[in-house]
């Protein structure tokens, strides 16, 4: 197989200075105004923006669907333009709109995809299985696609990309439109696909919080990146965590950390003292042995990539963002994580 | 194109075709109501002429017995409605998406135009039997071979009737338009048919204008293998508009180029 000379390939997506101009009835629209960036290999990559940003045109062109005005792609090795079906046979993608064929049933849907992907008939039925159970679909099997819910179907659609083993999974918007324990099951099968078939995971989204738990993100805005790191390294552009306090003396306190605390930034905001740090976590001890009045309230806050996005274009990322839904999601997510990131390290973070 | 035909007969393409073929077939068996009238339509010519509403259609100044004239009429036009309605697919997949996840796939766009052809055409052939069953209550005798060559035309004739639908689909992008655009073609094209009554008894423009519809080609070909166990071939001769060898050369020429042109609207 001609694959295998790919299998070491570091940066498994390449990105270079993309163009994509629509014509429209105007003027038209210059979708994609020049953007690079490169994937590496095992890494969940989110593309994260507004409507409009480019995330799917982005998508489209990658996965060959799309030709780009200018510029070039290379995915798994093979250049996007000039090799588009080597480029289609080693990723796996799930549109934003749903794509099952919703005559048939959820079986039928992953046999025709496994056909059309060439998966031998042996190696199907073992992963037919391994995918309908991993997505909680098996009991389902036989069931026609039109009587699945949103959520359901959405876990075809990702089990159905998975099914040949794809080197790549394109996820664009995997959770749009979802509830918060569907949009955990999407991820718990996301993590685990990532961690057993060490698949690389490129995805686009609007949630801030799904975007925290990718390795790296770039930040797309009207069809420029105008950010790309660990959403960390993100997080710290900003200029740290902060800290608020309430103590019995506030007067005291001020002067007491100012004095022997030269590496923050603070201010004093009503009844509290706010403290700009570089790394929260590290600073509290120091500063719980530093000040003598009585501590009343303590609270360590890290800015969230919504504070990202607007210190970089002034806007918020979404006009109605949900909080209640946020809540709870991120808690679970991130409590995953630690999970995951324990069993496998990884060097994507830098520490 | 040249760079297709290169690997369009490698296994892996066949494979694709196979797909999409297997997959047009499914969707036929699951459509009941499809399935019900290609079954429907043979009954009711059976229970209508084998009770005698063929002796109502003898006409005494006709040298040849009418409703064996009407008989490949309705098969060509029922096949080739099942046939161009088949492709309505192809307009469904690209409404709910289906589309695309075959698009995505590795497999290039003519192996799917010709699994969507060949599929139509395979309903289309199925409802051709279905029919022919019918043959005896109109008296008419089929031999083996006759009935090859019956089936030989169905596939030439439905293969560019199914291209023409799939050329089609590429000019809408919702499945009620394509049914209107559909009935704006067959409406026209088979009333200049021949399948209700002969061609050479209209006007000669019309007769002109008959020429360049490929659905008389393909009836007056049934016409010919048809009834060739039971009329003389200067009996049939007096019905139909073209020759047997100049229908199958008109038939092939159509099927080339709106199967070319199919590939080209399909591939944008
Ligand atoms: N087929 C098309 N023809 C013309 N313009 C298009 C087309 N597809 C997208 N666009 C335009 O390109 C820009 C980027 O669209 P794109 O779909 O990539 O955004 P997105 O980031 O995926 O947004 P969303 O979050 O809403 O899915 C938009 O302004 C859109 O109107
Ligand atoms: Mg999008």
């Amino acid at each position: 197989m001609t694959q295998k000379t790919n299998n070491n390939i570091l940066e498994v997506i390449q990105v270079e200075n993309l163009r994509k101009h629509y014509n429209g009835t105007y003027n038209g629209i210059m979708a994609l105004k020049g953007i690079s960036f490169s994937v590496k290999r095992g890494e969940i990559f989110g593309l994260l923006g507004p409507n409009g940003a480019g995330k799917t045109t982005t998508i489209n062109i990658l996965t060959t669907l799309t030709p780009p005005t200018s510029g070039v792609a290379y995915v798994n090795g093979y250049n996007i333009n000039t090799k588009p079906d080597k480029v289609r046979a080693s990723i796996g993608l799930v549109f934003q709109e749903t794509t099952l064929d919703t005559h048939l049933t959820a079986e039928e849907n992953l046999y025709l995809h496994a056909l059309l992907y060439g998966v031998n008939k042996k190696d199907f039925i073992t992963r037919k299985r391994e995918v309908l159970k991993l997505c909680e679909l098996w009991e389902r099997r036989k069931s026609p696609v039109s009587q699945f819910s949103g959520g359901m179907k959405r876990r075809l659609e990702i089990a159905r990309a998975l099914i040949h083993f794809p080197k790549i999974l394109f996820l664009d918007e995997p959770t749009v439109g979802l509830d918060p324990q569907t949009r955990n099951k999407i991820w718990d099968y996301i993590f685990t696909t990532k961690k057993q078939k060490g698949t690389t995971i490129f995805l686009t989204t609007q949630y801030l919080n799904e975007a925290e738990v990718c390795d790296r993100i770039a930040i797309i805005d009207y069809g420029k990146i105008i950010a790309l790191d660990t959403p960390e390294n993100l997080k710290k552009m900003i200029g740290g965590d902060i800290i608020t306090l309430r103590t019995t003396d506030n007067e005291k306190a001020f002067a007491q950390i100012k004095e022997k605390l030269p590496q923050c930034k603070i201010k004093r905001i009503g009844k509290e003292i706010q403290i700009e740090v570089a790394t929260g976590e590290e600073f509290l001890p120091s500063l719980i042995k530093t000040i003598t009045p009585k501590i009343l309230s303590l609270e360590l806050h890290h800015p969230t990539l919504e504070d990202v996005f607007l210190e970089l274009t002034g806007r918020k990322i979404r006009e109605n963002n949900t909080p209640d839904t946020e809540d709870i999601f991120s808690f679970n997510l991130k409590s995953f994580l630690a999970l995951f990131k324990n069993n496998n390290h990884k060097n994507t973070n830098g520490h | 194109m040249a760079t297709n035909t290169a690997n369009f007969f490698s296994s892996k393409s066949l494979r694709a075709l196979y797909v999409i073929w297997y997959r047009e077939i499914l969707l036929y068996w699951r459509n009941k109501i499809k399935v019900f009238t290609s079954i429907f339509l043979p009954v009711l010519i059976a229970v209508a002429f084998g009770t005698g509403l063929g002796s109502i259609l003898e006409f005494r100044h006709l040298p040849y017995n009418f409703s064996q004239f009407l008989y490949p009429g309705i098969l060509g036009l029922s096949i080739s409605v099942m046939s161009i309605t088949s492709t309505l697919s192809i307009v469904w997949d690209r409404e709910y998406g289906f589309l695309r996840e075959i698009l995505v796939a590795p497999v290039s766009r003519s192996v799917i135009a010709w699994g969507k052809i060949l599929g139509a055409s395979t309903v289309a052939l199925i409802e051709g039997i279905l029919l022919l069953f019918t043959a005896p209550y109109f008296n008419l005798v089929l031999s083996p071979l006759q009935i090859g060559e019956i089936f030989l035309v169905i596939i030439i004739f439905t293969l560019g009737v199914a291209g023409l639908g799939v050329f089609l689909t590429s000019f809408v992008s919702r499945t009620e338009s394509f049914s209107l655009l559909l009935q704006l073609f067959i409406a026209p094209m088979s009333f200049l048919s021949g399948g209700f009554f002969p061609l050479n008894s209209l006007p000669l423009w019309l007769q002109n204008l008959a020429r360049f519809n490929p659905l008389a080609y393909g009836i007056d070909a049934l016409r010919w293998t048809i009834l060739s166990g039971n009329l003389s071939a200067s009996q049939i001769s007096t019905f139909t508009l073209h020759s047997l060898p100049s229908c199958i050369i008109a038939l092939l020429i159509f099927d080339f180029i709106i199967i070319l042109l199919a590939f080209r609207a399909f591939k944008k």
